[in-house]
């Protein structure tokens, strides 16, 4: 058959698959509209997805690391850390350093707390991480009261600006994406993390630090979480409590539809970016078409589910 | 008929001195708790502080012996139902509930009721009969933002809808009355329509991701805490902001008036207010008082027009939501859905 090539790339590569699905929905929606709006729609998702893709980044990192490792705080520490960046930087664009800091150091301190609770503790990370977000939550509730303050001018002209179309925001998500794709299959670090991914018990015999290895991972999930809630509020014009919400599940979902394993062991970076393009598109694309909420869930579910299996089927065929 | 002199003045001193007995006098060993699905985002911490500042006040004058409010962690109807149960232990007179769900409650409700013990919901109300439901007339409050429309543009308009949380039944009461409001004036097309789950930054994404697509839009329709993304969804992509109906955030208003100041921007707000909580107490400690009400009350919508938006946003904190302080005296002109 002729397809023969083109599938046996397609299936060495599991990321490909999300981008050919994004593509395929910005086709259909543009179909629809008659071409009206394809640019914009395009400058649109890059802005959107860059969001994704700084958690995704932190949550493939944790998932990577083996099975039961999960960080469930992100949508807490996003509320959280808006809210501090905005309070720090109070709108004067001389205080922008400050906000940066104070949110970077607010996530180091919440992955080092969050790691304290799985070793010290010995609680499963699925509950540790979940309980650490009620702590969070609280705290931005009571921290954030006075919420909505405006971004400094120049925080928000980088967050919402572009060139050409081009977000700034997207560009340098698409820089942190290539360092940290490096970072995974280059680094001693990214190395070991796969390693101890895989088989946590050969890697230590093999004389990894694992808890170690582990503790940076957790760390490094809550400074992008952190990362991402400071940007967001720059971008839509300050911080609320509610807008780390549906961080929590896409964080997971643009991991795995991008196509690293959940069972750990196997990652990859750059199907973060596709699969952020496409939720953002494949929900853009059902509003385009005016569908009703509950067919828009449905059809959002099963358009899922036949990425994913697609995706998994790759590793059979590879198997097999 | 044999008379009873005794009894017949004991009734009828009853009687007349009734009109004159303080409302403090029979329930101030009555304790009330609110049970609370969600603490998250402006309008609920809002309403929390109205409930606060509320209670702390009757307890201090000794119109009530307590009123704690209780806040459940994850939103789930099966904890709250768990939470209920707690409260009927604890022996609570009444319970003061803004539910997570309309019917999953009912079983917990229920057996509140059997205990004797009052329920008063509000906001997220419940079906149980035996509770009392105190919500605002979210289908007007839909039409009422189409009537606006209508007079701002007799010629018509495109018109884009941002609803809330899909399946919630808020959504589907505001949302009945904007349709309501389209088969009215058949000049106002609606053109487009998304979720924005009553999130500033959900609505922001789903306006962005559907814009480009649109004609040129004349207004936006809200259900509240939206209307603040939306307008930054139309900023960042370069387009004229249309009249949006806002839910009267203090942030929306805000930027209302600096475009006001700027441009003359004119629009419209409605929004039920977070101060329904202090309602809600009032109603349940009437009824702990033993006055007769009807299951289903009316609360207002509260509206800011172009006149009314400087004195509505003075004295309104950051964060905060146009709201109205509700006295012991307003629960008398409470309305039923049938009268209305």
């Amino acid at each position: 058959m002729k397809r023969v090539p083109l599938l046996t790339t397609v299936m060495g590569k599991p990321w490909l698959w999300s981008f050919l699905a994004a593509l395929l929905i910005w086709i259909a929606t543009i179909a629809f509209t008659g071409g009206q709006g394809a640019g914009s729609l395009l400058s649109g998702s890059l802005s959107f997805s860059a969001f994704f893709v700084i958690v995704g980044i932190g949550q493939m990192f944790v998932i990577t690391t083996g099975p039961g490792n999960i960080d469930l705080s992100i949508p807490a520490n996003i509320a959280l850390s808006g809210a501090i960046g905005m309070k720090l930087m109070d709108g004067q664009p001389g205080l922008i350093w400050l906000g940066v800091v104070g949110v970077l150091g607010a996530g180091m301190l919440i992955g080092c707390a969050n790691y304290a609770l799985i070793r010290v503790l010995r609680i499963p990370p699925i509950i540790a991480t979940l309980s650490a977000s009620f702590l969070l939550q609280s705290m931005a509730i009571a921290y954030g009261r006075s919420i909505r303050i405006q971004p400094p001018e120049m925080f928000y002209q980088f967050c919402t600006g572009n060139i050409w179309g081009v977000p700034f925001l997207a560009i340098s998500v698409v820089l942190l994406a290539v360092i940290m794709g490096y970072v995974l299959t280059r680094s001693i670090y990214g190395r070991w993390t796969i390693a101890i991914g895989q088989n946590a018990r050969a890697a230590e015999l093999a004389g990894g630090h694992v808890n170690l290895i582990r503790f940076a991972t957790y760390v490094l999930s809550a400074v992008f979480a952190s990362l991402c809630g400071l940007l967001l509020a720059g971008f839509s014009g300050g911080a609320s409590l509610s807008m780390g919400e549906e961080y929590l599940l896409a964080s997971i979902a643009v991991v795995v539809i991008g196509g690293t394993s959940v069972a750990g062991g196997f990652s990859n970076v750059p199907g973060i970016w596709g699969a952020a393009l496409f939720l953002y598109l494949l929900v853009s694309m059902l509003n385009t078409f005016g569908a009703s909420a509950g067919v828009r869930l449905i059809l959002t579910g099963l358009i899922i589910i036949a990425v994913i299996t697609a995706v998994s089927g790759r590793k059979s065929a590879r198997t097999a | 008929m044999k008379i009873r002199p005794l009894r017949c003045l004991f009734l009828s001193s009853a009687l007349l001195l009734s009109p004159f007995m303080q409302v403090q006098a029979d329930t101030a060993d009555k304790t009330i708790a609110l049970s609370n699905n969600y603490a998250g985002n402006s309008w609920r911490q809002n309403m929390l502080g109205s409930w606060k500042q509320t209670t702390d006040d009757a307890v201090k004058k000794g119109v009530i012996a307590s009123a704690d409010a209780f806040t459940t962690g994850e939103n789930q109807a099966t904890e709250q139902a768990a939470q209920i149960q707690n409260l009927i232990l604890q022996g609570y007179s009444a319970i003061v509930i803004n539910a997570a769900s309309p019917t999953a409650l009912n079983g917990a409700v229920k057996q509140a009721c059997d205990a004797g013990i009052i329920v008063v919901s509000f906001d997220g109300i419940v079906t149980e009969p035996c509770a009392y439901r105190i919500s605002m007339d979210f289908k007007q409050s839909g039409l009422d933002q189409m009537d606006y429309l209508a007079k701002r543009f007799p010629n018509g308009a495109n018109i884009l809808e941002i609803r809330g949380l899909a399946g919630v039944s808020v959504d589907e009461q505001i949302h009945s009355g904007i349709v309501a409001g389209a088969q009215k004036y058949p000049n106002l097309k609606i053109v487009g329509s998304v979720n924005g789950n009553w999130s500033q930054t959900a609505a922001q994404k789903a306006v962005a991701g559907i814009l480009p697509s649109l004609p040129n839009i004349d207004a936006l329709v809200t259900q509240g805490d939206d209307g603040y993304g939306a307008a930054q969804a139309f900023m960042s992509a370069g387009r004229p902001t249309p009249t949006i109906i806002f839910g009267n955030r203090e942030e929306e208003l805000s930027w209302w008036k600096k475009q006001k100041d700027a441009n003359g921007y004119e629009s419209f707000s409605i929004s039920s207010a977070p101060s329904i909580s202090s309602l809600a107490f009032w109603v349940a400690q009437q009824l702990l008082d033993g006055k007769q009400m009807p299951h289903d009350l009316l609360s207002p919508a509260v509206s800011v027009t172009q006149d009314s938006l400087e004195p509505a946003l003075k004295g309104l904190e950051k964060g905060g939501i146009v709201s109205q302080v509700y006295s012991v005296d307003d629960v008398a002109t409470l309305t039923s859905p049938s009268a209305h």
